[in-house]
């Protein structure tokens, strides 16, 4: 006996499940993630799963020329390209517009907060993270130690958002609160020619922490002079 | 044409309680001065009861009513809830204006006309639109009345014969039989003519137009014209005017001079509140603050306070006061201020289709304008390459417009992002990782030793140690036409023992060496 014809919608819905069955999940607040902010470094976004997750804490510690910075214009450089707005929490007040519109940074999509001291710049992450909306937050508290409870309750903060909260230091101060934790130490630097130019400079990044991939790994990464 | 008169009848009692809302209930006086012999030009509901009529002395007052509370009328604020009930018809209708003050019976009203024309696609019908128009005076503070009618001077009239809290809206027909049934007081004619007519026995309108015109005019001049006019509701009216800019002002006189900063900042914060209650209701944020206080010793003293961006955050806009105040204090005390507010549009968010959405534009104006009270003027922005040769200079924009997803980057291919969830993989402007500088503000300095024209030992907070490679020197020059602004650096890359990278450099003008940046 043949079956009835099923009406269009129907057959529209039962199609529509069939190709996004896998992608579809209950509402609510996620678990998980919602995405990563890749740095545009295959090496260092293949040490970290795709990169830095939004709606966690992530951070990048290491002593002076260990490539922080370079690496965290290099993830800024890639939001904003992809249309995200995006803050500057500076602690140290060592943003350098320059440097950071040769990484490929779009500068008009950065809102550059010069807090004046560490205190200020916590208070500040904390009203940019209310705010919603903005895509990356990279708070740079070089030459700053801030206690771990203060990044606890950032990362609390960042928990209900879409942001993903990168945090640079000199040394890791945020433990456990930080979901991936990158160590960055200077390896070697170019100097080549005569008379000579700094052509280069090779880093190498430990992977520290992260709550779903493999720690104790390291990656080597090569970043040429502007 | 259809024209709502909203209405405040008692304007310098309705401005005190609008200042000081606490005396609300309280038997109340306003007076002429401040001496036991002013004159009492407004009471309240509550001290009419209690027998204090206008035109009395203060000293009359007190002994009529021994709990009467006594306020100097002020100018200032009188002037403040004009515009406030300005701001309330501005509110409602764009076009809108205040009715010249007027001096004797009726000089202690206010009003303002609202064009009335169509309203009833929005407000459902006139008397909706009226009591909205109540409604919102009534928000900012204002006890109004309203009606609605054919022209202003008829709007007017029955604005007059409208109990505070009510409206009254006339059909073009039901007009002239209200207009007929007034008596002559309430057109408010001047004392001669109105005495004139009294004793011919005229004392409504009805009376009034029985009465052959021109034999008027000629006994009672071209006055009575005008008169005649308006009882049959045959003015003729001008256009309605351009709305005022967006510049709110309010003000207040102290009663004693204030000295110091936290009870000045108490002081502001009740202008502030009034403020920005009538920036709300013309749909405005602040976007700037204008601060003039009147000094003690008869000086005067201004000060304009910027916002990064429109915001009508009172806590804000209150610290960045503070901020001001704290920063340069009032050279003596104050004896009034006066606050002026820029409006500003409210921003509208318009959503890409093909981008992130970004922070909502008035959410991002309240945390601008909270970070900037937070960190101070010029510390909050949207960087910018400075058009200067100088490494350490740089600019930082106004963030309002760029981060509100307007701007469109120049030279940057437009990436359309993928489903919300997945990761982004942004295309890489360059192929290979760069190398970026840390700036070092203010630059640091440095001790060197130098063989020949290059640096060997370096003694700094940064960098120490032997020189183990260096680069340069790449020289920049600018500024040379004139001494103050002359500059010439020569940089190098150096790497010291310790392992840093840094840019040392050494300033020809001052003779001094220095590390300006950290490769990072």
């Amino acid at each position: 006996m043949p079956h009835p014809p099923r009406p269009a919608a129907t057959r529209a819905v039962e199609d529509l499940l069939r190709d996004l069955g896998p992608r579809l999940r209950r509402g609510g607040v996620p678990e998980a993630p919602a995405g990563h902010f890749a740095t545009g470094i295959a090496g260092i976004d293949h040490l970290l799963g795709g990169g830095f997750p939004r709606g966690r804490l992530s951070e990048i510690a290491g002593a002076p020329s260990s490539g922080r910075t370079s690496l965290a214009l290099a993830l800024l450089a890639g939001a904003t390209r992809a249309g995200e707005t995006c803050a500057v929490v500076d602690a140290a007040d060592g943003f350098d517009p320059r440097a950071a519109a040769s990484a490929g940074v779009a500068l008009p999509r950065v809102l550059w907060v010069r807090a004046p001291g560490l205190r200020k710049s916590l208070l500040a992450s904390e009203r940019v993270l209310e705010a919603e909306g903005f895509g990356l937050l990279l708070l740079n508290a070089t030459g700053h130690e801030a206690p771990s409870a203060d990044f606890l309750r950032l990362a609390r903060k960042a928990a209900g958002t879409q942001t993903a909260l990168v945090a640079l230091s000199l040394e890791r101060t945020a433990g456990t609160a930080a979901a991936v934790a990158l160590e960055m130490e200077p390896a070697r630097a170019h100097f080549t020619g005569t008379p000579p130019l700094l052509e280069a400079v090779e880093i190498v990044a430990h992977l520290v922490r992260h709550r779903s991939a493999p720690t104790g790994r390291s990656v080597r990464v090569r970043l040429h002079a502007p | 044409m259809r024209v709502a008169c909203c209405r405040v009848p008692n304007l310098p009692l309705a401005a005190a309680l609008r200042a000081h809302p606490e005396l609300a209930g309280a038997p109340l006086a306003i007076a002429s001065g401040p001496d036991a012999r002013a004159e009492v030009v407004a009471v309240s509901p509550e001290a009419e009861r209690r027998g204090v009529r206008r035109h009395a002395t203060i000293a009359h007052a007190r002994s009529v009513c021994g709990a009467l509370r006594v306020r100097v009328a002020s100018p200032s604020l009188e002037e403040a809830a004009r515009q406030a009930l300005l701001d309330a018809a501005l509110g409602s209708a764009p076009r809108a204006e205040l009715a010249p003050r007027l001096s004797g019976a009726w000089g202690a009203e206010a009003c303002a006309f609202v064009d009335a024309t169509g309203v009833e696609a929005l407000h459902v019908s006139e008397t909706g639109f009226a009591s909205a128009l109540v409604a919102r005076a009534a928000k900012l503070g204002l006890p109004a009345c309203a009606a609605v009618a054919s022209g202003r001077a008829v709007a007017r009239l029955a604005a007059r014969r409208t109990a505070a809290g009510e409206v009254h809206v006339l059909t073009p027909r039901k007009e002239r039989a209200f207009l007929a049934a007034l008596p002559l007081e309430i057109f408010d004619p001047d004392d001669a003519t109105l005495e004139s007519l009294t004793r011919f026995g005229v004392r409504s309108t009805r009376d009034l137009l029985r009465l052959p015109r021109r034999a008027l005019a000629t006994r009672l001049g071209p006055r009575v014209l005008e008169l005649i006019a308006l009882a049959r509701g045959a003015l003729r009216e001008m256009p309605f005017a351009v709305a005022p800019e967006g510049r709110l002002a309010e003000a207040a006189d102290l009663e004693f001079a204030v000295d110091r900063i936290e009870p000045l900042v108490f002081v502001l914060g009740g202008l502030l509140s009034r403020l920005l209650a009538r920036l709300e209701a013309r749909r405005l944020a602040c976007s700037a603050l204008q601060l003039r206080l009147t000094l003690e010793t008869g000086g005067r003293d201004a000060r304009r306070v910027g916002l990064a961006a429109p915001t009508l955050d009172r806590r804000v806009l209150v610290r960045l006061l503070t901020q001001a105040l704290e920063s340069r204090p009032p050279a003596a005390a104050v004896e009034s201020a006066a606050l002026e507010a820029e409006g500003s549009p409210l921003r509208a968010g318009q959503l890409d289709l093909f981008r992130p959405a970004g922070p909502a534009p008035d959410a991002l104006g309240r945390v601008v304008a909270g970070l900037q009270a937070l960190c101070g003027e010029g510390r909050i922005g949207s960087p910018a390459v400075a058009d200067d040769h100088r490494p350490e200079r740089f600019e930082i924009t106004s963030p309002a417009a760029s981060l509100a997803g307007k701007v469109r980057e120049s030279g940057t291919a437009r990436e359309t992002p993928r489903r919300a969830g997945m990761t982004r993989e942004p295309r890489a402007a360059h192929e290979t990782p760069r190398l970026a500088t840390r700036a070092l503000r203010p630059p640091v300095a440095a001790q060197v030793r130098l063989r020949g024209r290059h640096p060997v030992q370096v003694q700094s907070a940064v960098a120490h140690g032997a020189v183990v490679h260096a680069a340069g020197p790449w020289r920049t020059t600018g500024g040379w036409w004139s001494p103050e602004t002359r500059w010439a650096y020569d940089h190098f890359d150096i790497l010291t023992s310790d392992g840093t990278l840094s840019r040392l450099r050494f300033d020809h003008v001052h003779r001094t060496w220095h590390i300006d940046a950290v490769y990072d």
